[in-house]
């Protein structure tokens, strides 16, 4: 009977997993609830979360994110790199055709990838800006660049380089390349991936249906989506959105506040879905020397930023904000992002320490901050109610100050603000854009923050260019670990993306970047 | 019925309204902090795009141009394009408008079904058990905020009984009648309260005037002395106020139109300044100071209708 038993196992585990397979059933829609509409989903023009996380759905790129955060073939069946990676080639798939029928080429690519790069049109053209040319012969398509750019693999990942249709986009009506965008987007775009749109109410309604030439296949051999439509509806409200998902008119329900995620969870009809995701809720401290104000400004010092960390009991926030959904940071990426490098939690609660630090910058007897927060946020306001008892104990006499988000955008970067909230999720399968953006002076003086550390922005410099994928790996763990010393943030959480979708619907994902993958979703009849 | 002059004069009065409202609206949207560029790039944008998209949308001539192009694009019907949607301002209103007038009318005519009949049976049974339950159920309406009326609604008859859909909007007249009902009824609800008021109170005044008495001494119908001699008189007074509630109502649709789904010029104008989006704002402003304009011109004309004093003042 021993023998017996692993047997029987292994055939009791084959037996569900065929099942598993074979229970996938085609047809049918979903609905699914946003919180806002999609504006142009075009691949160059996408510059809202509610266009850019719908671009893969209706535009295949060459390259896809396998679902372990890898970069996995898609419409080239693979790439090769040049060993001084100044070029990059790809093979295209046979027989690839868009939604209407007509086949996919090497000039498509091309014209889309020109069209990608190009600064004058949308504004992801940087991502591109390595690309000296991009050409085609046959199905072999090949790019070269002006230096090594070790992202560019994954930007070939990346919803900006979704494959369009040169003809149909050149037929559209309007004199130039944003008139003829939204032509092509209004009447309907013919599409590479998995979904074609089938129509749309601006502000209301819009109804992906089913791509027929689409060319990854399912795991019943037959050809993805297994859905033949979704239809998204714009519920900017929270707390409709949910109510209409427990009346049964909806099928999935997007953002739930986090308030809300237990309660939902304990709902029969419905899976409270956390998908791991890219998102970081953090908090730039203005590292200059003075203030706007031409006062002297005690966040310049370190130490007192260190301390400020150490007097933040980030579980607490965790517990407060996302209901014990989130997780402490332990780099300035998060956990998911690639080459993340982050053993444990970044200072973790100790008050005696915040106080031998702010001893140590003179600043024992206390001082005063201000902290910027969104007008109206809940999260906002819980935190400043939190750290303003977490941080008391030291002296620290912390002031709000509310504002809306483009004026916290505007004061960001003018420097004029002590810390403010912020949040953050990458577009990109790779560190360099949530590097870039929090520790490159550069790029934005570093969120904001005014941080600039030499040493921080040559490694950053170098492994922009840096093809070695050990070494770039190194550069990654030394940026992160100096700009953990360097604490220009408040470190706070990662939160996932939290959707609530219905029981009888399987296979939905919210990726970590936030793209919205309806491609394997099915509906269990 | 009003005369032709009474109706030009009223028209010509509007003119300097429209003015004074493109300028309050021009410069106070451009009072507020925070940069459209901004707040389009998401923050992400660097200084260099942040310019560019400035350039485009030509927020970088100073404002005495910039109110020119404005005043000579409006003069000609054209309000520019919307920063966040991409789309001519005209066209984005357009499609959008006849769901909020929609709206806005199903709630009044729901608000005058359920004010009216009841306003006369308070009145005409002052201070009874019924008089006084009618007005307390709707005090209840008036003390709570539409939005939280809304979520009561929307939780109950929406998302336990389902009787109604949960928000959203339909297609076809009645299909929208059956969508719309629950924001309808929750704007109704309040409004109807106020109406119910002042309409139980000028007819209990008009009940006890003296031509009244002396109508129903001549031996006049009761029909008749309702329809001619207390209604009208009555409904003075109600229709001010009824024209300055769908005037309130229009601004209430930001706040119906979000917890509702409902894609009206409401809910467009809260994302169009949270985008500041400068074209749009300008555009929509001017929507509803048309639209408020129309309400008043039509109450004024109805009120001088009714009481034909108004007309030689």
């Amino acid at each position: 009977m021993k023998r017996l038993l692993p047997i029987l196992l292994g055939a009791a585990l084959g037996l569900a997993a065929a099942t598993s397979a074979l229970a996938i059933e085609r047809g049918g829609a979903m609905t699914f609830a946003r919180y806002d509409d999609s504006t142009v989903i075009d691949p160059v023009y996408a510059d809202r979360n509610p266009d850019l996380w719908m671009v893969t759905g209706l535009y295949e790129t060459l390259l896809r994110n396998g679902p372990d955060g890898s970069i996995v073939p898609g419409l080239a069946e693979g790439y090769d790199v040049a060993a001084d990676g100044l070029s990059i080639k790809l093979k295209l798939r046979d027989g690839l055709k868009f939604s209407d029928g007509s086949a996919l080429t090497g000039a498509d690519v091309v014209f889309s990838l020109d069209r990608a790069r190009n600064p004058e049109l949308g504004p992801w053209a940087g991502l591109l800006g390595a690309v000296d040319k991009v050409s085609a012969e046959g199905n072999q398509v090949t790019l070269t660049l002006k230096n090594p750019d070790p992202t560019i693999v994954s930007i070939l990942a990346t919803f900006n380089t979704g494959i369009m249709p040169q003809a149909a986009f050149e037929k559209a009506a309007g004199a130039n390349d944003q008139e003829k965008a939204r032509a092509f987007f209004e009447a309907g775009p013919v599409t590479s991936g998995p979904f074609t749109m089938k129509s749309r109410v601006q502000g209301s309604s819009m109804t992906f249906a089913r791509n027929p030439n689409y060319w990854r296949p399912g795991t019943d051999g037959q050809p993805l989506p297994y859905l033949d439509q979704v239809d998204f509806v714009i519920i900017p409200d929270d707390a409709t959105r949910i109510l209409k998902l427990q009346a049964g008119e909806v099928d999935a329900a997007e953002f739930i506040p986090f308030a809300r995620v237990g309660e939902l969870g304990a709902d029969p009809a419905l899976k409270m879905e956390l998908f791991p995701s890219t998102r970081i809720v953090y908090a730039p401290i203005n590292t200059r020397e003075t203030r706007k104000d031409g006062s002297k400004n005690p966040l310049a010092d370190v130490k007192v930023r260190q301390a400020l960390n150490y007097a933040t009991d980030k579980n607490v926030l965790i517990k407060l904000v996302t209901f014990d959904t989130g997780k402490p940071m332990t780099s300035l990426m998060s956990a998911a992002t690639q080459l993340h490098y982050g053993p444990e939690p970044l200072y973790p609660y100790n008050s005696e320490k915040a106080k031998q630090l702010l001893d140590e910058a003179g600043l024992g007897g206390g001082f005063e901050v201000t902290f910027t927060t969104l007008a109206g946020s809940a999260d906002d306001a819980t935190l400043f109610t939190a750290l303003q008892q977490m941080w008391s104990p030291l002296g620290v006499n912390l002031k709000v100050e509310q504002v809306d988000n483009p004026t916290r955008g505007e004061k960001n970067r003018s420097g004029d603000f002590d810390i403010h909230t912020y949040g953050w999720a990458n577009d990109v399968n790779d560190p360099a854009q949530v590097t870039g953006w929090l520790g490159y002076y550069k790029q934005r003086q570093a969120v904001g923050t005014g941080w600039n550390n030499a040493e921080f922005n040559t490694l950053f410099e170098a492994s922009n260019v840096q093809v070695d994928p050990a070494k770039r790996k190194d550069e990654y763990k030394q940026m992160q670990e100096i700009y953990a010393e360097g604490a220009p943030l408040l470190f706070l959480f990662e939160t996932p993306f939290a959707v609530a979708v219905s029981k009888s619907i399987e296979g939905y994902v919210q990726t970590p970047l936030g793209a919205n993958d309806f491609s394997e979703a099915w509906r269990a009849k | 019925m009003p005369s032709l002059s009474y109706l030009l004069a009223r028209l010509l009065q509007i003119i300097p309204t429209f003015l004074l409202v493109m300028i309050f609206i021009f410069l106070l949207v451009r009072l507020l902090p925070g940069d459209p560029a901004i707040a389009m790039a998401e923050a992400k944008a660097t200084d260099a795009q942040l310019e560019q998209i400035r350039h485009n949308l030509g927020l970088d001539q100073p404002l005495p141009i910039q109110f020119l192009v404005f005043v000579k694009n409006t003069l000609t019907g054209d309000l520019g394009r919307s920063i966040m949607l991409k789309a001519p301002v005209t066209e984005i209103i357009l499609a959008r408008l006849p769901t909020t007038i929609f709206l806005a009318l199903y709630s009044v005519l729901l608000a005058i079904c359920l004010a009216g009949p009841l306003a006369f049976l308070a009145a005409s049974r002052v201070n009874s058990p019924v008089d006084v339950a009618i007005r307390s159920v709707f005090q209840v309406g008036l003390s709570m905020p539409v939005f939280y009326i809304g979520l009561v609604l929307l939780t109950v008859l929406g998302a336990q009984l389902r009787w109604f859909p949960v928000g959203g909007y339909g297609t076809g007249f009645l299909d929208n009648l059956h969508h719309l009902i629950l924001p309808a009824l929750s704007v109704a609800l309040y409004t109807s309260a106020i109406i119910l008021r002042n309409l139980r109170a000028s007819l209990i005044e008009v009940l006890d005037a003296d031509y009244v008495q002396f109508a129903r001494a001549k031996g006049l119908s009761r029909r008749i002395v309702m329809t001619r001699h207390v209604l009208r008189n009555a409904l003075v007074s109600t229709v001010t106020l009824l024209g300055l509630s769908i005037g309130n109502l229009m601004s209430g649709t930001l706040v119906t139109e979000t917890v509702f789904a409902v894609p009206g010029v409401g809910r467009l104008m809260l994302e169009a300044i949270f985008a500041r989006d400068y074209p749009l704002i300008q555009g929509l402003t001017l929507t509803f100071a048309v639209l408020v304009s129309v309400v008043f011109l039509l109450t004024d004309i109805v009120q001088s209708w009714l009481d034909p004093r108004l007309r030689q003042s």
